[in-house]
């Protein structure tokens, strides 16, 4: 036998058997996306179709009126609007802030950079589930309770943001800067026309981080807005949970696909992009 | 003519007057310290301020029938120290965290390995099969849970009662209140740490396996003695994150139990905003907030002398 | 892949436009001297409430066009508390508010709300207040004043499940009158598999079980806290029973759940788990609407005497608001109470009409006519009285709670149970 054939032969050795694999990998993604599965069939049954004693899997007949009625119940249009202003307003000012202080502290050298830099690093770890009282005392007395602006504030600043970008920023080699600025194309030109280019990749994944996390936002949203206008899809799917004591499940299912909709379906478009932005949001080595 | 405070390099430079603004500008580091400016405004605004705000806070009686705040020094850490109820919570925290953290970690794990292997087109699949409940806010998948979790018509207990085993009242138990959130958690996250360690497991260079498997060596031989060393620093960061975002739970017991049933499902950030927005305590409210940070602060200064050094002075390729 | 870039900014950028078009439009005001009142409410039961309170204010605004009530759904009765509770500290209230009644004294030490006393006297030429059901104008007084309006009132009442009476050899139409014969029904009517539980005998809904409780003690001819809210009375010797006949329920015999929420049970009595149920009368509509089979609303068993607990929210003006602003908050709750409105609402709702006068109206005759289960709850409020209140209620709801889920599970015995109620109620009502 040939030394690659051999080689083929060894390697064909370290996989695990493909069969089991696919066998067990299968079963565990069936069981992760049953419960959707459930949640989209639940939504268009007949609230009398509910408590059948074995669970029908195919809602027969179909009620796609659930979808309708909901928006008659909570203007959930609104709460959409909402939650992408909220979430594109965190993010373009997250890129601001973040991009120049990343720029600094990967391309200068200044006195206290290391504690400045601690700095951003700590603040990874305080989440807003740890300072939302007090903040909430600082937006109350600045007026700012139950606005748009009160669920983007405390975000503007981003620590992990700015961690990330500052690796990426350090990849660019010091003769390409040197080169630059001896051509004139120093300081924030360089930034402009040189670094944030290089760096898109991790831009655009923490810019999809940064988006998928504050759809998501709960808590801090909760406890600082109070009436429908500024109601995000989140608060609004909670609240509508409390409109229907939890007794009409057709609805509330409806209401939840329709929550978790926008960003599954733009999942599922760009998923490459997702994954690839969510794997490598870890620390490298 | 360019800002050029970056590092001056290269004859040419050097052999450029500077004048008197420049040379102060570069002593005080040049205009570095405008960039962070910006960023600098939210971070003390929004989280340094506030650890501070809310120490200082702990320290009166503050409620809704106190609006005056009065000084009472260290009152409410004693009076949280005699509570039941907070020993049960922390309790509760920990019952989670040694619930939740190492299933999920080893779920994920044993799911990256199996999804790293060449499984050719389904892997696009079954990476977003396992990944979604990542994309839905935690909200959402509680209420869904809700509805899986009913005693009486939820999807689990008539597939479980199959299994053979016997009507589970989960959320209405107070024993099986806990494990459900638990569960629906691990649902929740296992994709996300999966593809952590699956972005790991792609810097693990294949010629290792092979030495490993010419010496000789099985299929756990080789987990134990490549895979597992070598995702150490990896496993570290993913335990940090569980660890951190345990402490987090709230939307689930927010929609799912309210804390019950008799606080078995009462975990710290519920009982803050028990205590902030139910009772308004919000002397109260802030003791707890600062304990927790406390908290988080020994957390990261105990990474931080462990790993975080490495990871800190390591900011190239 | 550069073209999908610019096509994802630019739609992003096409939905912020979009987005930002209310925005700008919902600035403009009508001309002339408009007066926009903020009315915050929860909903509390089941069933399209929001729409109903939609339609009436409208109809309101329709019929005074200087004035204009935003109504603002704002949860359940909890998180309505909260927001209302923010804003009042933040120095912006709403003009007009729904909170549960309990929470009068909390509101009164707040300093949130003002007294109607005036109002009132002048309204529908002084027969307004009289009309009233007494059961609820209880909790509208505190210290001699009047603060607020009696809106969406209920009783807990005994749901029972004719069907499932049948087919345990019950008779259908007589629902069990004394807690002896409760008791008894509800063992006859718990369908066990083995070791497993099918069909609960009945069910005593989590969730307000505190309220729930308020009501056997009453049952019993005890009192729990006293109506100025200064007095704790949770170890007397009837509060003891009435536990400890929850726990021969839910703990020796195992004919009920110890534990659930209130959004919980009403799918479950519909789904035949339970054969008895009790929860408010607020759910009627939305049994009627879904169950497939026939049942009965019934007083809660008497033990020494018939008792309920009255439940709901009232409607109150803002302390905080100009004088113009509540003078024209008043015109709406008079509006919102008066005899018609309040018999569409209940109508409507499924709530307790809250003027007596409401029931001689044709449309309402017809409404209990063609279901006379919606005036069960009514007759019940012969033997009904105000709901207990006490500054800091949210906080003693807690501590109550907890004990009461501590003593169903067996956990400690009633009699401990109550007296760390006792003691803890004791601390916050002192503080």
């Amino acid at each position: 036998m040939s030394w690659v054939a051999r080689r083929a032969a060894w390697r064909r050795r370290l996989r695990l058997n493909p069969l089991a694999t696919h066998l067990v990998v299968g079963l565990v993604a069936l069981v992760t996306v049953t419960p959707y599965l459930w949640l989209l069939s639940t939504s268009l049954k007949f609230k009398t179709e509910l408590f059948t004693p074995t669970p029908r899997w195919i809602p027969w007949p179909i009620n796609w009126g659930n979808y309708a009625e909901m928006f008659d119940r909570a203007p959930f249009g609104v709460f959409l609007t909402n939650t992408v202003i909220v979430v594109c307003g965190i993010l373009a000012v997250q890129l601001v802030t973040v991009t120049l202080a990343a720029y600094v502290f990967a391309r200068r050298r200044f006195r206290g950079s290391n504690v400045l830099f601690m700095l951003f690093l700590v603040q990874m770890m305080i989440p807003i589930h740890a300072t939302f009282l007090p903040n909430f005392l600082t937006l109350r007395s600045l007026d700012l309770l139950n606005t748009r602006m009160a669920m983007m504030l405390p975000f503007f600043a981003s620590g992990y943001g700015t961690f990330l970008l500052r690796q990426a920023f350090k990849q660019v080699p010091r003769e390409l800067e040197d080169a630059a600025v001896i051509d004139g194309c120093g300081g924030p030109r360089f930034l402009w026309h040189v670094l944030i280019p290089l760096a898109r990749p991790t831009l655009v994944a923490f810019g999809l981080i940064s988006l998928v996390s504050h759809w998501n936002d709960y808590l801090w949203p909760l406890i600082v807005t109070d009436t429908p206008d500024v109601r995000t899809l989140t608060i609004g799917l909670g609240m509508f949970v409390q409109q229907e004591s939890g007794a009409d499940w057709t609805l509330l299912m409806a209401a939840t696909v329709f929550v978790t909709a926008p960003l599954l379906l733009i999942f599922l478009v760009f998923q490459r992009k997702f994954i690839e932005s969510f794997m490598f949001s870890g620390l490298k080595g | 003519m360019a800002d050029s405070t970056a590092i001056a390099s290269g004859p040419e430079v050097a052999a450029r007057p500077i004048s008197q603004a420049a040379l102060w500008r570069r002593r005080l580091g040049g205009g570095s310290y405008v960039y962070l400016v910006p960023s600098l405004i939210f971070l003390i605004a929004f989280t340094y301020y506030p650890i501070g705000f809310s120490a200082y806070l702990s320290l009166f009686r503050w409620n809704v029938l106190n609006p005056e705040r009065i000084w009472i020094g260290f009152e409410n850490y004693a009076q949280l120290w005699r509570e039941p109820l907070f020993w049960l919570v922390l309790r509760n925290n920990l019952f989670y965290a040694v619930g939740a953290i190492p299933t999920t970690m080893a779920l994920g794990l044993f799911l990256a390995i199996l999804v790293n292997q060449k499984l050719g087109r389904a892997r696009g699949v079954y990476r977003v099969a396992l990944f979604y409940p990542t994309m839905i806010p935690m909200v959402a998948a509680a209420m869904l849970w809700v509805w899986i979790f009913n005693p009486g018509i939820g999807l689990l207990n008539y597939y479980l009662g199959f299994l053979g085993v016997p009507r589970i009242e989960w959320l209405y138990s107070r024993h099986a209140a806990l494990p459900a959130i638990i569960i629906m958690s691990i649902w929740k996250n296992f994709g996300y740490f999966m593809l952590i360690y699956l972005a790991a497991l792609q810097g693990i260079s294949a010629d290792l396996y092979e030495a490993a498997s010419l010496e000789g060596a099985g299929a756990w031989a080789r987990f134990r003695a490549i895979t597992f060393p070598l995702l150490g620093p990896t496993s570290l960061f993913v335990f940090v994150v569980a660890i951190i975002s345990s402490f987090q739970v709230f939307d689930q017991v927010f929609v799912m139990t309210q804390g019950g049933p008799a606080d078995q499902t009462n975990v710290l950030i519920f009982y803050i905003y028990q205590h902030a927005f139910r009772f308004w305590d919000l002397g109260m409210g802030a003791t707890l907030t600062t304990m927790f940070i406390g908290l988080l602060l020994a957390l990261i200064t105990l990474v931080f002398l462990t790993v975080g050094r490495r990871v800190y002075y390591e900011g190239g390729a | 892949m550069q073209r999908r870039w610019r096509v994802w900014l630019m739609s992003l950028a096409v939905i912020l436009a979009l987005a930002a078009f209310p925005l700008v439009t919902s600035e403009a005001q009508a001309p002339g001297k408009l007066i926009r009142l903020t009315f915050y409410y929860p909903v509390g039961v089941a069933g399209p409430l929001a729409k109903v309170i939609g339609d009436m204010t409208d109809k309101f605004n329709k019929e005074n066009p200087g004035l204009e009530v935003v109504p603002v759904y704002s949860g359940d009765y909890d998180p309505t508390l909260q927001k209302v509770q923010t804003s009042v500290m933040a120095g912006n209230p709403p003009d007009i508010f729904i909170v549960e009644i309990s929470e009068l004294p909390t509101l009164v030490a707040m300093n949130a709300i003002i007294p109607l006393d005036d109002y009132v006297k002048k309204a529908e030429g002084g027969k307004y207040w009289d009309d009233f059901f007494p059961a609820f104008r209880e909790n509208s007084i505190l210290r001699g004043k009047i603060w607020w309006i009696p809106f969406q009132r209920s009783t807990p009442v005994l749901y029972w499940n004719k069907e499932l009476f049948k087919k345990a050899g019950l008779d259908p139409e007589k629902p069990p009158q004394t807690w002896a014969e409760l008791k008894d029904m509800a063992k006859k009517l718990t369908v066990r598999e083995g070791n497993e539980v099918k069909q609960w005998g009945v069910t005593v809904s989590g969730g307000w079980n505190d309220w729930l409780f308020e009501g056997f003690v009453r049952q019993n001819g005890s009192w729990l806290i006293n109506p100025e809210g200064t007095k704790a009375n949770f170890t007397s010797k009837e509060a003891e029973e009435a536990l400890d006949f929850w726990v021969d329920l839910m703990y020796r015999e195992k004919v009920g759940p110890p534990h659930s929420t209130w959004g919980s049970t009403p799918p479950d009595f519909v789904a035949q788990r339970t054969a008895l149920l009790y929860h408010s009368t607020g759910i009627l509509t939305f049994l009627r609407n879904s169950a497939k089979f026939d049942f009965g609303v019934a007083f809660m068993p008497r033990n020494k005497t018939f008792g309920a607990e009255v439940g709901g929210g009232n409607l109150a003006i803002s302390r905080k608001i100009p004088k113009e602003r509540q003078d024209a908050a008043w015109k709406f709750i008079e509006w919102m109470t008066s005899s018609e409105n309040a018999a569409l609402w209940s109508i409507a709702s499924g709530y307790i009409a809250t003027r007596q006068s409401s029931y001689t109206l044709p449309a309402m005759k017809e409404f209990v006519a063609k279901d006379p289960r919606y005036l069960v709850a009514r007759e019940q409020l012969r033997y009904a009285s105000g709901k207990m209140m006490a500054p800091n209620f949210q906080k003693i709801r807690e501590i109550l709670k907890r004990q009461l889920d501590d003593a169903v599970d067996g956990k400690l015995p009633p009699a401990a149970a109550l007296a760390q109620v006792q003691q803890q109620v004791e601390a916050v009502i002192k503080r």
